[in-house]
């Protein structure tokens, strides 16, 4: 009884001062996923604030305080927060849904620098957007269904959960049959899609180009290079380019595609949607590079 | 009244053998009493306190170690465990892990890292300021605020574990940012900061500027390298930790099943005795050791007795003795045609003023304290060994 008592007083602490359970979520692809299994029974808010990039923002003091309140903390994990190693966040509360990936993460580039009496000693980055790949992104979305229902009794979980399985699943095969064979390479120009190159057959290879903006001739200069380079037919952007950008791609040749990395939410449609659009723009683009 | 006035203005006379007479008979009434006092408050606390502690996890070794560190905070520390303990049972769906690593201290108040999840499982609430958010930041119990003289806005320092360690744990400031309202429990001796708090005092995590320059050697570069003594707006994002999270070390892992059923798995999943950690119930090490202390009770209440015995003789022979002296006195009194019975009600006066001053001066003694029992108790607790 008095266990029953305590674990109860852990997981309702917050839930008191409202009717409808708050999941906060760090990143568009969770907040997507505890959308779909809580439905209406709860209020999923994105704790990034618009226009910022998940893994670059940093919250206020005042923000992680609202943070702490909510009823269900969603992480995707795998490195994307790096502001919640230096936060403090309530574990009966919050669900890392990239626990149980770390076999599958993908390397990124070490850092190595050395203090004190220690000697050298080296970070291991990992590349964060883990979504990317769909059958990460479903084991994401089972690894956050058994917290969010303990902290939405009042939702479905198990059948919205069978439901967004589905959907992931179907996705998953529609990607699965992107590319047939040897992986096909392609320049994409944000270094976001190393999940979505290992699972779906695309040899990636990142530029960094600002978003939104017209890349100057340096930066073309880079890509036509690249392209020689890896024998790449197709530029990948993260979200759609101004005109000018796409009309100096064009003429070097290249083919272009669309695929939101979804780090934050899509400009249209949702996760799925996005994903689905993403999926036909670059097929189409892979069928003009062979063209 | 005659007798009393008399018995009041020889013990006035005899001053000091009367202070010293008082003073031995207050001990004697008092320090049972206090004692006494003092067990039944520890007891109730001890009990209450491992009542309130469903459930302990720690490396195997002393039961009672891991209890009195994990649920009391003493001094008793048990060879660390790591946090992939607490993710074990976090894992398993069976409970809340709470981890808690307690091997610093500050001023003498003991640094206790843990989650969020502990102020909820305790129900703490903080009377002043706010609770921890941030890498760095503290909030104290009451009694570690008011010993300390800090509050809000103030910083207290971590103490350094060895002088001679250079390459141990570095003191790290820490901003305080709140203080909890008072609980009678060991929370009130202790301070309170995140798990990566204590990691960073540990030396798992630290924040520096980059000082490697392009080309340099990192051996030269270490020789200039200096660590972050405190946690600043401007430097927290420097901080990181090395290493598999999983193998950070923590002193005891709370836990807090979800039910009776799941309490009972989770107890039987570390029944092996090669296992690496062990589950210990707090109720059952406490209970054991309350039945140890009623005993002892038992024991200091048959030399109470004796001592008291031994006492009250020895004052019957300063008192036997003073009337010898004062036989000439008694003579003389007697030819004036005081009777024998006058003699005895002086006699009896003296005795019962004295006895009468003793209360007076045991009396605030035992109230003060027992008012101030709990509070007592839980410093005398938190002292452990």
């Amino acid at each position: 009884m008095i266990r029953a008592t305590l674990a109860a007083l852990l997981l309702a602490a917050p839930a008191a001062a409202q009717n409808r359970p708050v999941i906060v979520a760090d990143s568009y692809p969770v907040a997507y996923f505890a959308g779909r299994l809580a439905g209406d029974a709860a209020e999923v808010r994105l704790a990034v604030p618009e226009g910022r990039d998940p893994a670059s923002w940093r919250p206020g003091l005042a923000e992680i305080v609202e943070i702490q309140a909510a009823d269900l903390i969603v992480l995707n994990g795998s490195g994307l927060s790096d502001w919640t190693t230096r936060a403090a966040l309530p574990r009966a509360r919050t669900v890392d849904t990239g626990r149980g990936l770390e076999g599958d993460l993908i390397a990124t580039d070490t850092i190595t620098h050395s203090h004190g009496a220690e000697g050298s000693h080296s970070h291991e980055g990992v590349a964060t957007h883990t979504w990317l790949d769909l059958g990460l992104a479903s084991r994401q979305a089972e690894a956050l269904a058994p917290a969010l229902a303990r902290a939405v009794p009042g939702a479905d979980v198990e059948g919205a959960l069978a439901a967004l399985l589905s959907d992931l699943s179907a996705l998953d095969a529609a990607w699965d049959g992107l590319v047939d064979g040897e992986p096909v390479p392609v320049i994409v120009s944000h270094p976001r899609y190393e999940y979505l190159g290992a699972a779906y057959g695309l040899d990636v290879s990142a530029l960094d180009w600002a978003a939104g903006a017209v890349p100057d001739a340096d930066q073309l200069a880079a890509l036509g290079a690249l392209a020689a380079e890896t024998g790449a037919r197709v530029l990948v952007w993260e979200a759609e380019p101004p005109d000018a950008a796409r009309a100096a791609v064009a003429a070097l040749g290249l083919a272009q595609a669309v695929v939101p990395s979804l780090a934050v939410p899509p400009v249209q449609g949702d996760f799925a949607a996005a994903m689905q659009a993403g999926l036909t723009d670059l097929q189409a683009a892979l069928s003009d590079a062979v063209r | 009244m005659s007798a009393l006035f008399l018995a009041a203005a020889n013990l006035r006379f005899h001053w000091a053998r009367t202070l010293v007479l008082v003073v031995a008979a207050a001990l004697v009434l008092a320090v049972p009493v206090l004692t006494r006092t003092l067990l039944a408050q520890g007891e109730a606390q001890l009990t209450a306190r491992a009542n309130a502690t469903p459930l302990l996890l720690g490396t195997r070794g002393s039961r009672l170690d891991l209890v009195m560190a994990g649920a009391y905070f003493t001094d008793d520390l048990p060879e660390p465990t790591t946090m992939a303990a607490s993710e074990a049972v976090w894992d398993s769906g069976l409970g809340i892990p709470v981890p808690l690593h307690t091997a610093f201290t500050t001023g003498g108040a003991r640094i206790v890292g843990t989650t969020l999840d502990y102020f909820d499982l305790r129900a703490l609430d903080v009377a002043e300021g706010r609770g921890f958010a941030l890498l760095g930041e503290a909030v104290l119990g009451s009694a570690a605020a008011a010993r300390l003289g800090a509050g809000p806005g103030d910083t207290v320092l971590s103490d350094p574990e060895n002088l001679f360690d250079l390459d141990g744990a570095y003191p790290l400031e820490m901003d305080v940012v709140g203080v909890l309202a008072p609980t009678g429990t060991p929370d009130d001796e202790a301070a309170f900061v995140d798990i990566k708090t204590a990691w960073v005092i540990a030396g798992i995590g630290h924040g520096h500027d980059d000082i490697v320059a392009e080309g340099e050697d990192l051996s030269a570069a270490a020789a200039r390298a200096v660590q972050f003594a405190r946690i600043t707006p401007e430097n927290i994002d420097s901080f990181h930790f090395h290493g598999d999270p999983a193998t950070y070390p923590v002193t005891a892992v709370l836990v807090a099943p979800y039910d009776e059923r799941s309490a009972t798995i989770l107890r039987g999943r570390y029944l092996d005795a090669e296992g690496p950690v062990q589950a210990v119930v707090p109720r059952d090490v406490v209970d054991a050791l309350v039945a140890r202390l009623l005993r002892i009770a038992s024991l200091v209440d048959a030399v109470t007795v004796v001592v008291g015995l031994a006492a009250a003789l020895a004052l019957g022979l300063a008192l036997f003795l003073t009337w010898r002296l004062r036989a000439p006195e008694m003579r003389t009194a007697f030819a004036l045609g005081a009777g024998k019975g006058t003699i005895a009600r002086l006699a009896l006066a003296e005795v019962g003023l004295v006895l009468l001053a003793a209360l007076a001066l045991a009396s605030p003694i035992v109230i003060i304290l027992m008012r101030n029992a709990d509070t007592v108790a839980a410093r005398l607790i938190a002292l452990g060994s």
